[in-house]
Order: C-alpha cells, then sequence, then structure tokens
C-alpha cells in the first residue's frame, strides 16, 4: 500500500459551454492515486446543471466531488489504480442531456516497433527492436504468428533467437540463420503492472536470386547496348569504306601537305603574333 | 586517317553531348544521391556519421585526383576505351561493395576503385566534347552537364526506393547494374582526330608544355580559388536558414529551388556563351563576379523574400559559370591538349573545393554565423575572376582565334585549364 501514495497523477479538462468533446491521454505505468478534473464554465445556472461520471458505459456512483466558484462549475473524481481492471475510459458529463464531455484515457505506455518492413536475406541475421520513450515495464516478450495465432519467442532456448535489451525501456530479438520460413511480423509485449503494451515489426526475407535476377537483366541490356552502338559504327564504317579507298591516297598526299603548310603558317604566325596584341 | 581541320560542331557530337549527358548523371548524380544509402550503413556497421561519410569523401577526391590519369591515357589511346575501362571499374566497385562486411571494405570498393572508374570517364568525356564542338561549345557543354542537376532529382527517390526493396546489399547490386551503363556511353565516344593532334606530341610532352604555359597555369590558379568558394552554398545553405529560424522542409524546398535555377543557368549561359562573340573568358568572368557579389549579399539579406531571391539568382549565376568554365580551356590551350589539360585543371582545383567547405565550417564555429563564410566564399570568387583579366585576348572584341592553325603555333606554349566540372560537383 505505500506504493499508492508515492505517484499522484492529475489531470485537468476545461469544458466550454460548447458541443465538443474534450479528451485527454493519461499514460500511467505503475499503480497510483489518479485525481481526474472537470471544469465547466457556463454563464447559465451552475445549480441546475446535471453532473455525472462514467468509466466507459458504467456509472460511476461514488468517489466524486462537485464544486461551484463563481461561474465555474468543477467537479473531480478519485480513483486508486491498482492494476489493469482500473484502466480505461474515464468520462465527466455536464447537463441533463449529458451534452458536455470530458474523456480521460488511462493508457500503458505505447510501445514503438517499426513502421516499415525490414529487408533481409537468406542467411543473414537480422535484430528487431522495440523500444517505448519513458518506461521501465517489468518484462519483455516476443511472438511470432502463425496464421493468426501469436506464438511465444524463445520458450525452447537455441541459439537461432536471442533476446536481449540494453536498457530498459527496449528488447531486441536476434534472429540468426534466416530463412524464407522466418518471413512474417513479430509482436514484442512490454508487460506493466498495469497492463500489457505491444508493438511490432514485420520482416521479409529474401533470397539471393531476387537483386540478381534484376542485376542480370540490366547487365545483359548494358551488353545489348554496346553492342548495337558498336555494330552500327562497323557498318557506317563499311559503307564509307568503298569511296575511302580512292580518297586515302590522296589524302596521305594532302597529310603531307598540309604538315608542310602548317609549320610555314606557324612560323608566319608566331612573327605575326608578336606584333599584334589582339 | 583523315585529320580535321575543324570540330565537327554537330552531327556525331550531339550522340557525345548525349553520352556526356548520362555520364555526369551516372557519376555526379550517383555521388550526390549517396547520402541516402549513408543512413543504411550507419545502422549496419554501427559507425558514427562522419565515418561514413569518409565514403563519398574517397571516391570524390579520387575522381578528382586521378583525373590526369585519365586524361593522360585518353591522348595515348582514345576516350573510348578508357572511358570503358572506367565504367567496368566503377561498376565492378558498388559489385564489391554489396559484399561489405566492414566499413573499410566500403572504402576500398566504393572510394578507390568506384572512384578510379569515375575518373577515368567524366574527365576524358568533357574534354572530347570539347574536341567535337568549337562554334557551339558552350551550349554542349551546358546540356551535358544538365545530366548532373536532373540525376540527383531521379536518384535519390530512386536509391530510397532500391533500399525500401531490397535493403542495402541488393541496392547497392542494382546500383552497380546501373553504373554499368557508362561502358555504353563510352562506346559511343567516337574517336576524332583534329589536325593539331599530331603536333602536340604525347601525354608526357603535352604535360610538360602545359606546365610552362602562363596562361594555363593562372587559369588553374583562377579556377581554384572560384572553387575554394563555390560549393560553400551548396554545403552550408540550409544550415545558415535553419540559423536564421527557417523550418528543415521549407529550407530543404529552398535548396531544389537553387537547384532547379542552376539547371536554368547552365542551358542559358551555354547558349548565350556561344552566341556572345569574343573570348569566352569574359563571360565566365562575369558570372563569377555575379556569383561573388551575391555570395557576399547573403548575409545581408534577412527577409525571406530577399533570400530566396538570392537564392534563385545564386542558382542561376553558380550554374551559369560551369559550361563556361569548360569552353575557356579549348581556347587558352587548343583542342589538341584537352585531356590533358582538363586533367590537370581538375586535379588542382580540386583542392580548392577541399578546402572551401572545412575553411567556411571553421569560421563559423569561430565566429558564431554564416557571416565570415558567405563573404569569404564571396571574396575567393571575385579574387578568381579578377586572375581571368589576365588572360590573353581578354579585351579583344573580335571572334575568339580558336582555329587549329593558331592553336598549333601555341600550341606549345599554352595549356589553359578548363574549369573543370569540379565546380559544379560536389
Amino acid at each position: 500500500m505505500c506504493s499508492l501514495t508515492k505517484h499522484f497523477t492529475l489531470a485537468v479538462l476545461h469544458l466550454e459551454h460548447s458541443n465538443m468533446t474534450v479528451e485527454k491521454n493519461i499514460t500511467l505505468e505503475r499503480p497510483s492515486n489518479v485525481e481526474l478534473t472537470c471544469q465547466f464554465t457556463t454563464s447559465g445556472d451552475l445549480n441546475s446543471v446535471n453532473v455525472t461520471w462514467k468509466k466507459g458505459d458504467t456509472l460511476l456512483e461514488d468517489n466524486y466531488l462537485v464544486n461551484a466558484t463563481g461561474s465555474i462549475l468543477y467537479t473531480q473524481y478519485r480513483v486508486a489504480v491498482i492494476d489493469s481492471k482500473q484502466m480505461g475510459s474515464y468520462s465527466c458529463f455536464f447537463g441533463e442531456k449529458k451534452q458536455q464531455k470530458g474523456t480521460f484515457n488511462l493508457k500503458v505506455p505505447e510501445i514503438n516497433g517499426k513502421n516499415k518492413p525490414l529487408i533481409t536475406y537468406v542467411g543473414d541475421s537480422v535484430v528487431l527492436m522495440c523500444k517505448c520513450q519513458d518506461c521501465l515495464p517489468l518484462n519483455w516478450t516476443w511472438y511470432s504468428v502463425n496464421g493468426s495465432v501469436q506464438v511465444p519467442i524463445g520458450v525452447p532456448v537455441n541459439d537461432k533467437y536471442v533476446i536481449s535489451g540494453k536498457h530498459a525501456n527496449e528488447t531486441s530479438l536476434k534472429i540468426t540463420q534466416l530463412s524464407e520460413d522466418d518471413q512474417g511480423t513479430y509482436w514484442c509485449h512490454a508487460i506493466f503492472e498495469l497492463g500489457e503494451s505491444e508493438g511490432h515489426v514485420e520482416l521479409v526475407v529474401l533470397s539471393y536470386l531476387v537483386p540478381l535476377k534484376a542485376f542480370g537483366a540490366i547487365v545483359a541490356e548494358v551488353v545489348l547496348l554496346v553492342t548495337i552502338i558498336l555494330l552500327f559504327e562497323m557498318y557506317t564504317q563499311k559503307k564509307k569504306k568503298p569511296s575511302d579507298d580512292g580518297k586515302e591516297f590522296e589524302q596521305g598526299e594532302e597529310l603531307q601537305g598540309l604538315e608542310n603548310e602548317t609549320r610555314v603558317k606557324q612560323v608566319a604566325i608566331i612573327l605575326m603574333g608578336q606584333s599584334n596584341i589582339c | 586517317m583523315a585529320y580535321r581541320a575543324e570540330p565537327p560542331d554537330g552531327g556525331w557530337g550531339w550522340m557525345v553531348v548525349l553520352s556526356a549527358f548520362f555520364q555526369s548523371a551516372l557519376v555526379f548524380g550517383v555521388l550526390r544521391s549517396f547520402g541516402v544509402f549513408f543512413v543504411e550503413f550507419v545502422a549496419a556497421f554501427e559507425e558514427p556519421a562522419a565515418r561514413v561519410s569518409w565514403i563519398a569523401s574517397i571516391g570524390i577526391a579520387v575522381q578528382q585526383f586521378g583525373s590526369p590519369v585519365g586524361s593522360a591515357l585518353s591522348t595515348k589511346f582514345g576516350p573510348r576505351p578508357v572511358v570503358m575501362t572506367g565504367g567496368i571499374l566503377a561498376a565492378l566497385g558498388m559489385l564489391l561493395a554489396s559484399f561489405a562486411t566492414s566499413l573499410t571494405h566500403l572504402y576500398l570498393s566504393i572510394g578507390l576503385l568506384s572512384g578510379s572508374g569515375w575518373a577515368l570517364t567524366f574527365t576524358p568525356t568533357l574534354a572530347c566534347l570539347s574536341r567535337y564542338f568549337s562554334r557551339r561549345r558552350s551550349l554542349a557543354t551546358g546540356l551535358a552537364l544538365t545530366g548532373v542537376g536532373l540525376s540527383s532529382f531521379a536518384f535519390a527517390p530512386l536509391f530510397q526506393w532500391l533500399l525500401n526493396h531490397y535493403a542495402w546489399r541488393g541496392a547497392l547490386l542494382l546500383v552497380s547494374a546501373l553504373s554499368l551503363h557508362l561502358v555504353a556511353c563510352g562506346a559511343l565516344l567516337r574517336p576524332l582526330s583534329l589536325a593539331e593532334d599530331p603536333v602536340v606530341g604525347g601525354p608526357g610532352a603535352q604535360i610538360t608544355s602545359l606546365l610552362r604555359h602562363s596562361p594555363f597555369l593562372r587559369y588553374t590558379v583562377a579556377l581554384t580559388l572560384i572553387n575554394t568558394g563555390y560549393f560553400i552554398p551548396y554545403v552550408h545553405l540550409v544550415a545558415h536558414l535553419r540559423d536564421l529560424g527557417w523550418d528543415p522542409l521549407p529550407a530543404a524546398f529552398l535548396l531544389s529551388v537553387a537547384a532547379i535555377s542552376d539547371l536554368v543557368g547552365r542551358v542559358a549561359s551555354g547558349w548565350l556563351g556561344d552566341a556572345v562573340p569574343g573570348p569566352v573568358a569574359r563571360l565566365l568572368m562575369l558570372w563569377t563576379t555575379l556569383t561573388g557579389v551575391i555570395l557576399a549579399l547573403y548575409p545581408v539579406a534577412e527577409a525571406p523574400t530577399g533570400l530566396v531571391a538570392l537564392t534563385v539568382a545564386y542558382g542561376f549565376t553558380s550554374g551559369a559559370l560551369t559550361p563556361v568554365a569548360f569552353s575557356v580551356l579549348p581556347e587558352l590551350v587548343g583542342t589538341g591538349k584537352i585531356y590533358c589539360g582538363l586533367g590537370l585543371v581538375q586535379m588542382v582545383e580540386s583542392i580548392g573545393g577541399l578546402l572551401g567547405a572545412p575553411l567556411s565550417g571553421y569560421l563559423r564555429d569561430v565566429t558564431g554565423n554564416y557571416t565570415a563564410s558567405f563573404v569569404v566564399a564571396g571574396t575567393f570568387l571575385l579574387a578568381g575572376s579578377g586572375i581571368l583579366i589576365t588572360l590573353p585576348h581578354f579585351f579583344c572584341f573580335s571572334a575568339p582565334t580558336s582555329k587549329p592553325q593558331d592553336h598549333v603555333t601555341e600550341a606549345l606554349d599554352t595549356k589553359v585549364p578548363l574549369p573543370e566540372e569540379g565546380l559544379g560537383e560536389d
């Protein structure tokens, strides 16, 4: 009973006279005393406003106070949360037709797995991780899914599955020697005094042939491209060749002439270049 | 074999443009989009992000410092076999990387092997392109370089999709197959023999004469200075915007806007470079000065509209200077020495690129904001453009004398470095 007085959670909701539903999420890990307060502001007559509390759909009879100060109506509900039975949604209602509603959702901390599937290959090993922001679960457990049933992992202790965790707020499942049967969704459960929370990670196991086939297809395409380009060039060269034979001889002579001409021009331009700037 | 007096300026040259387009995409587009893989590597090898980012750094460094090797080999054997070999090496590097068991493995396979492959492909291709065009050289270069920007848009989501479906090993395997298309691009590079080729000699002779050519050296220095300041906004813009209070999504969006205006700038400048008479170096100086001024104005702009306008302008001018930078080189050294010239320029200016970003980061750490970084970057650009004024024929109003005969005479004393794509590539 001592642990009950250590944690005291306060939560307040403000409601105006409008038809809105106000909600608040409260994260609880350990047993604690919880005090939920709703404030209702209206210009009308406060004494005629009917105040009720409900847990889920069940009307709550006691444990709540009603107080009016000025134009604000306060109501407060206290609950000692010991185990998962006290968790859930608590709502305060104002008015005969229960128009104004404020809801407190008492929940255990959420667990984050991974949203994107993890891609791995046959024979690899992989580490699946789950963690929560600021929580200290009592225990973590892992489940794999067979059909629609969750099967616990690690019950027969073997080398294939290793469950560990560096910090209390995270857990990791290492799977070695992956095969295609290991594909699927894995669930991690965090056990708190006040209930359980779960996250999931999806694992996809591919065989090496999958990217290899794509690789082979692209390499074949490149080889084809290169062949086409080179063949096209040989073809266009061949088309030129018959008429070139006669020209080549002339070009050889022309070349000699060109070189001589160039050398003469070189000398000329060097001489000229030294006299102009532009 | 017939030696042409003039570059063809079209015809098969457009196929070379196509080849260069895909090559820029496959080399720099892949490099730029590789960041997507880094997240996976950090998780898979449990190494910090700084160590993983060395993979790209090694790849870029090998590509840039290896450029002269690619150039020298192209001078000797022609660009086609060199580029095709480069493509095979690049793909092989990625293939081996898919079997990696440690980060060192990735440094060697992607960084060293693929980097060497990239060194053998990019520079020879751009040099080959310069040989195929003279009147429309800037436009052809500008069009080819748009491959970088467009591929960054396409490859980043593609790589993410590959990672989601095949995990990083399968994705690397498929990127390897993608890189193999460099071989097909290489096949398109038909050898071209120009009149000045027999005069300029083999690679050794060319490099020696280049190193004694004063305008070439001045050009290399100018480009190195420009390269130092050029990358700063790409590297630090998002961080600067975040400092000013921008959210990450609008900041990233602004970078995309800069990329689009970069593309437009490249093509527009390419067209302009050919349309305007006179040495192309003047246009380069114009764009460089504008970029420098814009960078210096960055710290002054506080309002979102001002920043957006500056970023669009920066994208345009920095994109505009890349094709022109490549076009200046043939005018300075002649198309005969272009392979070696380009290789040397790339190698030296990469020093600027490597120093620029860390220097800017250091200034930011020391002063607390990016004002000093941007101003220093702008200063480097202005200094570089100042040196450009000293290039020969700068103040001429006649058409540029890039006829082969003239280059034959100059061949022995000038090798102009081209502003390497290194300027544009990060």
